[in-house]
């Protein structure tokens, strides 16, 4: 009895630690920037020196700018069906250039930091903001589910791609790859080569089809912000949606 | 002592068999209702695809492919039938040159890159273990008029002197009628 008390309460300790519940606003919203410059997210989880926390979370966010400024994506997936078998096989391979990152690297500002009992999250500004913007934000729980989560926005002005993970034991992990996934979902809604060959094989008893699919692009995607996101707390799923000026 | 042991192999062996009835299904109601009844629009293809795998990601990567290429298998038929219906209303009727054009132009088409094909919804249900994801692929059809036209022109070498007739101004303007065209 005592065993099972234990091995409950560390599984539940397990489930709260590795889960988010507090975000600063700018996290799940972000914020419009002055004109001329770009706001970018950076997160870290929990660290017992807070200023490891602060230069990961940072590091991240000089990141995810570079990856705003311009990255190159190349996306691939074949999918192979003959009736008996079905094999699948996406690619996924994302890089940006190194001035890209030097360059968020001498010329940005910190906007704002927040750290929570999940970990420690800053916002930043490239270029550099010479003038102290005022900055106030609230810490919150996630709100209600947003309706881009189920459909795309439709807009004349922007491109969108929606990214979706699930079933990750680290959060911060769960987030680079929605972010990730966001990202290549925008570059293949705005272009992608598709290729297929379907074949159906009919006799006095079965009916066999088999379908060969292969899709792919290569593009240089710039400009992409990630501007919201949204936990769904109850199915442990993260969801993040990447907006594009056409 | 014995009983025990027979009860203890008799329970992993009765779960197997309760595993043992293929994959779940689906249930009717979970199904979105964009999935049975893709929209239909004058001006865009809506297909819907979906997959279920064991992984969330995959699921999502597999049910947007199968939308995807169902649009562009679409597009194919859809371009040969207004090749065809252009191809009887010139007087050139079904010999094996206007079905070899018709088909390589189709193909052409199809298996071109697809500029704009968004995936504009997407539900994701849990069944077991599994996640089923449904996804709905919408492409705006006037990007199509123009790529049809240009394959048209590459392939008008197909044609000998004989048919040199073929006028392109014509054809684009039955393309432009594009809502008459595969209903």
């Amino acid at each position: 009895m005592q065993t099972h008390l234990l091995l409950s309460t560390l599984f539940l300790f397990g489930a709260v630690a590795f889960s988010q519940t507090i975000i600063p606003e700018w996290f799940e919203e972000l914020p419009k920037s002055p004109a001329g410059t770009q706001f970018a997210v950076g997160y870290s989880g929990k660290y017992v020196d807070r200023s490891l926390a602060r230069e990961a979370a940072a590091s991240l966010a000089i990141s995810n700018m570079a990856k705003q400024r311009e990255t190159r994506l190349v996306f691939e997936l074949e999918e192979f069906a003959d009736g008996r078998f079905r094999l699948m096989n996406p690619s996924f391979e994302l890089s940006y250039d190194e001035t890209t990152i030097l360059n968020v690297l001498d010329n940005y500002t910190v906007i704002d930091s927040s750290i929570t009992n999940d970990g420690y999250f800053v916002l930043i500004a490239f270029p550099k903001i010479e003038t102290r913007i005022r900055f106030s934000s609230n810490d919150k729980e996630w709100g209600e589910r947003p309706i881009w989560t189920k459909k795309l926005p439709a807009s004349k002005h922007y491109n969108f791609g929606v990214g979706i993970v699930s079933n990750y034991s680290s959060w911060v992990r769960a987030w680079k790859d929605a972010d990730e996934y966001a990202r290549f979902d925008l570059g293949k809604n705005s272009k992608i080569e598709a290729r297929s060959i379907h074949t159906t094989k009919r006799d006095n008893q079965y009916i066999i089809e088999s379908k060969i699919i292969h899709q792919s692009f290569d593009e240089k995607i710039a400009n992409s912000e990630i501007v919201s996101r949204w936990y769904d707390t109850k199915n442990d799923v993260y969801y993040s949606l990447c907006r594009q000026l056409r | 002592m014995k009983k025990l042991i027979v009860i203890a192999l008799l329970i992993p062996i009765a779960f197997m068999l309760m595993d043992c009835g293929g994959k779940p299904k689906a249930k009717m109601n979970d199904i979105p209702e964009w999935y049975l009844n893709p929209p239909m629009a004058e001006d865009a293809i809506y297909e819907a695809g979906d997959a279920a795998k064991q992984s969330m990601g995959l699921a999502k990567e597999a049910a947007d492919a199968r939308a995807r290429d169902a649009v562009s298998r679409t597009i194919e038929v859809k371009v040969s039938n207004m090749l065809k219906n252009f191809m009887q209303e010139s007087g050139i009727g079904a010999d094996a040159e206007a079905l070899e054009f018709t088909s390589s132009v189709s193909k052409q088409v199809s298996n071109n890159v697809l500029n704009g094909a968004r995936i504009v919804k997407r539900e994701m249900k849990t069944e077991g273990a599994m996640y089923h994801a449904y996804s709905l692929a919408e492409y705006n059809l006037n990007s199509l008029i123009q790529e049809t036209v240009d394959a048209a022109k590459k392939q008008k070498a197909l044609y000998n002197e004989a048919k040199a007739n073929l006028s392109f101004d014509d054809l684009e303007k039955e393309i432009q009628k594009l809502d008459a065209v595969g209903k």
